[in-house]
């Protein structure tokens, strides 16, 4: 290995990369974008509030303590529905997923079971709902609850099933805290994967790799130097998210040299992946095709924007086949949790693939022209 | 260690094999050293199969090439530092500039104090130093190949059809930088399929046709040898010219322009030919004798064209 022919093919490459406006959007940007964008959709879901439309036909002032305190207890944000307003049509025309009904003898009700006057007395309220809206049911499962407590709190009597939470972590983290190592890990991915791809493709079609063959560059020098460049732009990506997300959501993440270790191993792994790749397709267009048939199932699969617990059994063992969530868990277990011992384990398992995979690309690596 | 080399390029027996494709049939030569050695043959006759086999791009089936005195299949590292190369269908790295390109291989090659500007200057990029390469045109791209070919001060410098592809301006600039290499001693390897390009640049033609070499000389030689003949080409007013001087026992033929051509062995039968026209009261438009061109001599032994594209030389008799 030479520093200088190393140095050399490095600034080559980094120049090149600051001179294409495309690469640096994609590289820096784009997961920047990405990052805003799934941050403040899922802003709400840390601070949960619930629209609730309801439409009070008792009028009473029974009924108005009601609904102050589902928005209180409940965390509803409560919007009124006239009382001459046919539910069902409002809630098509307004493209409502529900609408809780509050019926007209409400207070009489009320009265006449805390009064003992009717101690079986009860109220049935009316939910109008859209069955084809994907969030109504988790909406009525919240409004089922505040209701069933209620009921228990009318009764006089203390529950007898009561339940403590202790959370294994220090601290509550915040959705933004779990999304952005699965962004890191999925972003230095793809700019390695398709940077070899497409660097490869483009020297190999234009015969710069035959050119670079007639001089004292080597293919480790050459591997190596494509390995520093893409760790580089990592380095530079992965810092920018990390500012992005400190400066706009306020995250709280522990910065420490296991984010170095996964970038690496993230870097070796699909920079390995690219190499074999590029050996195997001739054509650029069908190198790309192969590594979104890659990277894609990866992205989605290994738990990089979501939890995999959230996906059935079979995908969920499916995702212990992907080298991605092996990155993924890993910058999660230093990053939010600070776990050592399992960072190390993550960190292992992905080394060993790496190991492999990049082994496997050096000895695939064309150097000699293959006519 | 590498013993004193007579031959900048010595090959004995070299064949080259794809499958059932034999691209290089057995050929053996030797270029001596400061010497311009051309290889001449049409696309597919296995010229650059075997200049990339002696510049260590591609390896023989069997055979022995000796580059510098070492052989290219054990000796690369050693080799590589002192020979320079432009590959066919030459390319760099879009985004960065003749200068800096020119920095990158000098920096593979290990050399610090390379004149960078010098070899800027010798390919006349000077005023595209600061250009990218993706901004250059064909002509200034084979330049600026041909200068980093030169980089690391090569004993021999391998050129791979440097002027395919380029205008007959560009082509000539090329060959203004390549005469200006020869007369510095350089020994040079080049491949072509211009005879006018190995008649001006090299003192050696190898005629190589499907992957054989089929004649070895310099370009007056192979003409000498292969091609002893005058032709004489002419425009005339009198209308049975072509008739006058088949009947004289000569064999003419029509060139695209509608100009007579004939193929005489001495001078007198020109003498002969005129005189006969004009007695029959016909003038000249134009006249014009010249010696054969390896284009000429190519078909002669080959039975099959040079050329792929336009022709700036003279009509295949």
């Amino acid at each position: 290995m030479k520093v200088r022919v190393v140095s050399a093919n490095l600034v080559v490459k980094l120049k090149t990369f600051y001179r294409e406006r495309t690469a640096m959007f994609f590289t820096i940007a784009f997961p920047i974008i990405l990052i805003l964008v799934f941050g403040t959709i899922f802003l709400d879901r840390d601070t949960l509030s619930l629209d609730l439309y309801v439409q009070d036909l008792d009028h009473t002032h029974a009924s108005a303590q009601f609904v102050k305190a589902l928005q209180i207890n409940g965390n509803f944000k409560i919007n009124e529905v006239g009382p001459a307003s046919d539910a069902r049509e409002y809630a098509k025309n307004h493209r409502l997923n529900l609408i809780l009904i509050i019926p007209k003898d409400f207070e009489n009700l009320l009265n006449q079971r805390v009064d003992l006057k009717a101690p079986n007395a009860s109220v049935t309220l009316m939910y109008i709902y859209d069955p084809s809206s994907t969030s109504v049911k988790t909406k009525m499962e919240y409004l089922n609850m505040e209701l069933a407590g209620m009921n228990q709190r009318m009764s006089g009597k203390p529950p007898f099933y009561r339940w403590e939470e202790t959370s294994i972590l220090n601290r509550k983290y915040r959705f933004i805290e779990f999304f952005i190592p699965g962004v890191i890990a999925m972003a230095v991915m793809t700019a390695s994967l398709f940077g070899t791809v497409n660097m490869n493709m483009e020297l190999l079609q234009k015969g710069i790799i035959r050119k670079l063959s007639t001089t004292p560059i080597t293919r480790t020098d050459w591997i190596l130097s494509n390995i520093l460049y893409q760790f580089t732009l990592a380095i530079i990506s992965t810092v920018a998210m990390l500012l992005v997300s400190y400066g706009v959501f306020h995250i709280d993440l522990k910065i420490n040299v296991w984010i170095l270790v996964f970038i690496l191993l993230d870097v070796f792994a699909f920079v390995g992946i690219g190499m074999i790749l590029t050996r195997f397709v001739q054509e650029s267009q069908s190198a790309v095709a192969a590594a979104n048939a890659i990277s894609f199932p990866m992205m989605f699969l290994a738990g990089s924007f979501f939890p995999i617990e959230m996906m059935p059994g079979f995908l969920q063992t499916f995702a212990g086949l992907l080298p991605l969530y092996y990155v993924n868990e890993g910058l999660r277990a230093s990053m939010i949790f600070g776990d050592n011992l399992a960072a190390l384990r993550y960190a292992a398992i992905i080394g060993v693939f790496a190991a492999i995979v990049f082994a496997l690309g050096i000895i695939a690596t064309r150097w000699e022209e293959a006519k | 260690m590498a013993k004193p080399a007579e031959h900048a390029i010595e090959v004995e027996n070299l064949t080259k094999r794809y499958g059932d494709l034999l691209a290089v049939n057995g050929i053996s030569f030797n270029v001596r050293k400061g010497e311009v050695f051309a290889f001449l043959g049409p696309n597919g006759a296995g010229k650059t199969t075997t200049v990339e086999i002696i510049d260590m791009i591609r390896t023989p089936t069997s055979g022995k090439v000796r580059l510098l005195g070492m052989d290219v299949t054990k000796e690369k590292l050693a080799i590589v530092p002192r020979i320079g190369v432009l590959p066919q269908d030459f390319s760099s790295f879009d985004r960065i500039t003749v200068r800096e390109t020119m920095q990158f291989y000098s920096r593979l090659f290990s050399r610090a104090h390379a004149d960078i500007d010098g070899l800027i200057e010798l390919v006349k990029l000077k005023d595209k130093a600061e250009e990218q390469y993706k901004n250059l045109s064909g002509g200034l791209k084979q330049r600026l190949g041909i200068a980093i070919a030169l980089v690391n001060d090569p004993e021999v410098v391998f050129l791979d059809e440097p002027t395919t592809g380029l205008d007959p301006r560009a082509r000539r600039e090329v060959w203004e930088v390549l005469l200006g290499l020869k007369k510095k001693g350089k020994t040079i390897f080049l491949t072509t399929h211009y005879m006018e390009e190995a008649e001006i640049l090299a003192d050696t033609v190898a005629i190589i046709s499907k992957g054989m070499i089929i004649a070895t000389g310099s370009p007056g030689e192979l003409v000498e040898n292969n091609a002893n003949y005058l032709v004489l080409t002419l425009q005339s007013a009198e209308a049975n010219a072509f008739e006058i001087i088949r009947k004289m026992g000569f064999e003419p033929v029509h060139d695209n322009h509608q100009d007579l051509k004939v193929r005489v062995e001495h001078t007198e039968d020109i003498l002969k030919a005129l005189n006969a026209i004009k007695d029959a009261g016909g003038s000249f438009l134009s006249l014009d004798v010249r010696r054969p061109n390896l284009e000429e001599v190519f078909l002669k032994l080959t039975g099959e064209a040079l050329h792929v594209g336009p022709t700036e030389g003279g009509e295949v008799l």
